[in-house]
């Protein structure tokens, strides 16, 4: 057994080559995931059980099932039937890549809006008295105090998010996605050489962790930045 | 997938144990080793360390296999052990993190009472740091227990014949993806609720009597 270290510095292209479709997996389904755990909060905190019980519904089922039996179901389960494959999302659910992205943003949204929620609700009482006080209406209060600081409470546990996400897109190259870990595979496949291949390929994700991280400390800080007292 | 979970379970506390226990401990070089093991784990996929863990312990296995009797071609690991471990791994990183935090959330006014009413730093520890430390730890523990339960479809990409991997057969010969997927999750998602619930459960009991006395 030897650690080869030429065959790093070999194979180092081929394997930066599936951090595209990496960052496409992560970027797309953040998105679309956010989006739906806007919506997700939004049925939570309506007040209206119709709207409530859905949601609850849905958020407890996707936390409660394995993320890769989620892309399994999306790629393998959808097109057993027939009119999911006359319907006009058969473009995206025909191709790997958009089954992960579905799979995902469904995933990450109900984790999402469970970190959204605890934001709201930590809101304090007393600053939407004061709103009230002020003669705002529901909306306005919702607009202007609650999302505010409840973006910055949701934040830290949002950017902990981010990163299982990332860690979740890993799991695409098992429905014959190229991406940063697809492409590892391939190339132990090939050399068996897991040792060298699969830690330079670790070393990549938590770089790529450490630089979300940052960011999001970067972004907490600015959102943060009227919040702190001098000393 | 219960034996895996269970095996996994018990692997997970005591990596995370021992790495808060590095942490919390005075020499500096476990406190490395452990930040290290947390900065790795957490960075990482689960599916990579599995992979990793698989066959890079087999080709290790081989060689060293080799050297005794070089007519052995491959030695690999169980796809359970290596995918116990690796999810174990994993967890037990985050796991350190929820220990660590308990063993400081722990009042520091109770060691002093404890410490006044003359209890040896053993009996501090048995009768006032664990009772205080496990509720601290519990909801976050529960967390980490839902994760291994999930982690736990994983393995089936090694080959482990576990729930995931059965269904795949099963669909082999009946052609019904999405039916046995959707069983697949539903048995996830009643184990899930079961530790859920069973969480729940021990939390009630542990603030039995704090809750109370209002």
């Amino acid at each position: 057994m030897s650690f080869d270290v030429g065959l790093i510095i070999e194979s180092l292209p081929m394997m930066l080559s599936g951090i595209g479709i990496t960052l496409k997996l992560l970027v797309v389904s953040a998105v679309l995931g956010l989006l739906l755990a806007i919506v997700l909060l939004l049925m939570r905190i309506s007040g209206k059980w119709y709207l409530n019980w859905p949601a609850q519904a849905y958020i407890y089922v996707f936390r409660g099932t394995p993320i890769l039996v989620q892309i399994f179901i999306v790629y393998y389960g959808f097109p057993q039937f027939e009119f999911i494959r006359d319907s006009i999302l058969w473009p995206i659910l025909r191709e790997p890549t958009g089954c992960a992205i579905v799979a995902l943003s469904l995933n990450t949204g109900a984790y999402v809006s469970e970190i959204l929620r605890g934001g709201v609700k930590g809101v304090s009482k007393g600053l939407l008295e004061a709103g009230s006080a002020l003669g705002m209406s529901a909306r306005q209060k919702f607009i202007y105090i609650t999302t505010p600081i409840a973006v910055r409470l949701a934040l830290p546990a949002y950017s902990n998010d981010v990163v299982s996400l990332l860690k979740s897109t890993a799991l695409a190259s098992t429905i014959t996605i190229a991406d940063m870990t697809g492409i590892a595979r391939t190339i132990v496949a090939e050399t068996y050489a897991p040792y060298e291949i699969f830690i330079s390929m670790a070393m990549i994700y938590i770089a790529f962790t450490w630089v979300l991280q940052r960011t999001f400390g970067v972004i907490e800080r600015y959102l943060g930045r009227y919040t702190k007292r001098e000393a | 997938m219960a034996q895996v979970f269970v095996a996994s379970l018990v692997l997970m506390t005591m990596f995370g144990l021992i790495g808060a226990g590095a942490k919390l401990s005075n020499n500096l070089v476990a406190q490395k080793i452990a930040s290290a093991y947390t900065v790795i784990f957490r960075g990482t996929p689960e599916i990579l360390v599995i992979l990793l863990l698989y066959f890079g312990s087999a080709i290790a296995l081989t060689s060293l296999a080799q050297l005794f009797d070089p007519e052995v071609k491959f030695v690999d690991v169980p796809p359970f052990w290596a995918g116990t471990i690796a999810i174990s791994l994993v967890v037990g990183s985050y796991a350190t993190e929820t220990f660590r935090g308990a063993f400081l959330g722990v009042s520091p006014g109770s060691i002093e009472a404890a410490r006044a009413l003359g209890m040896s730093p053993l009996q501090t520890f048995v009768y006032i740091r664990i009772p205080e430390m496990w509720r601290i730890a519990l909801p976050a523990f529960g967390n980490h227990m839902l994760s291994l339960v999930k982690d736990t479809a994983l393995i089936s990409v090694i080959g482990l014949n576990e729930t995931l991997f059965v269904a795949k057969q099963a669909i082999a010969t009946t052609n019904q993806p999405f039916t046995m997927y959707i069983f697949v999750g539903l048995i996830y998602l009643a184990f899930s609720s079961v530790i859920t619930l069973s969480v729940m459960g021990l939390e009630r009991y542990g603030k039995r009597t704090t809750e109370t006395a209002r």
